[in-house]
């Protein structure tokens, strides 16, 4: 056996062997129980919800079932009544919709004019639209503007202009 | 290992029997090696207690890597170790090393009562306490060199180094021992 082989042999066999006294065992274990019962009581207070956060959480939940609710409804609504119950979706693009950009940037001008002014600030767009043509829109109504925004405008509009 | 895990799943669900059979499975070991480290029965029986209170308070949280017994030592090791640093201002030589065993209460509770175990102890004495620790913490205790480094924050190849020259200065004690 190699010299370390002996050393390490030595050392190991000859382990102390002592066993502790009944009064160690004793503080040991009492006071290591009351470590872990005060460490159990500590963790479930912290988990323990409190009546208080229980209303308040309730409160919380039915708040928002509430709200998810309503929105859940008027978006559903919305759907409906845009499209029709039943009906199919609208797959117009705007390219069907709008003829052409001039008709687009028109029908935009007198959208933000009505939003403007109402009727009135729509007839003076219509007759600033209209006068560098040399047009006299004077027999233009504004239904036959709305008629030739919605594509009308072969049957009424153009041929009273 | 086994039992072990069994023991630690149920000291975490608040079981003081689990507890209790932790503590007589493993005590007389920890005694052992934290008065070897330390020369002292009266700290080593201390530091067993708070390492007790201590494993206590992890009760639900603890979790086992490695073997209960190798966790147990480390935790003596290292409170060991600072106590040996609070008091190295003092002597804790030889002639300051208290009779192994003096405190006991009774018969069936001596320590170390063989005169070769109590050489053995003189001898490691000697060694500078890291040496020793990682002597003890190996051969004792059972712990590898990884299991060491790790609950050291010490690298593999410092531990070996250390038990190493421990063994070579242990050898040339005995040897000048035997010469006289």
């Amino acid at each position: 056996m190699r010299p370390k082989e002996n050393i390490e042999k030595f050392v190991r066999v000859r382990k102390p062997h002592v066993t502790t006294s009944r009064q160690m065992d004793k503080r040991t274990l009492d006071d290591s129980f009351a470590a872990m019962e005060q460490t159990i009581r500590t963790k479930s207070a912290e988990h323990k919800p409190s009546v208080q956060r229980i209303s308040i959480l309730s409160r919380m939940i039915k708040l928002t079932a509430a709200a998810a609710v309503i929105i859940v409804t008027t978006g559903l609504i919305a759907v409906f009544v845009d499209r029709g119950i039943g009906e199919k979706p609208d797959t117009n693009t705007v390219s069907e919709i709008v003829k052409s950009p001039v008709e687009m940037m028109t029908a935009m001008s007198l959208e933000r004019a009505f939003q403007r002014g109402g009727i009135e600030a729509v007839e003076e767009q219509s007759r600033k639209a209209f006068r560098p043509l040399g047009l006299k829109p004077k027999n233009l109504s504004f239904d036959q503007i709305l008629a030739e925004f919605n594509g009308n405008c072969h049957s009424t509009g153009r041929t009273r202009l | 290992m086994v039992e072990d895990k069994i023991l630690v799943w149920k000291f975490n669900r608040g079981s003081k029997d689990a507890l209790r059979r932790i503590y007589e499975k493993y005590k007389d070991d920890l005694l052992g090696l934290a008065i070897t480290l330390l020369k002292d029965r009266s700290v080593a029986e201390d530091i067993v207690h708070d390492v007790f209170v201590s494993f206590a308070q992890t009760t639900g949280t603890y979790h086992l890597s490695g073997t209960l017994k190798g966790y147990l030592s480390t935790c003596v090791a290292n409170r060991a170790r600072d106590r040996n640093r609070l008091r190295s201002g003092t002597n804790t030589g030889l002639d300051v090393v208290e009779a192994l065993g003096s405190s006991s209460d009774g018969p069936t509770e001596h320590a170390i009562g063989s005169e070769e175990s109590g050489r053995l102890d003189d001898l490691l004495a000697r060694l500078p306490y890291e040496q020793r620790e990682v002597i003890v913490l190996h051969l004792h205790q059972g712990m590898r060199f990884r299991e060491i480094a790790k609950a050291l924050g010490i690298s593999i190849n410092t531990v070996q180094s250390r038990y190493r020259y421990g063994l070579d200065k242990l050898r040339t004690i005995l040897n000048s021992v035997v010469t006289k």
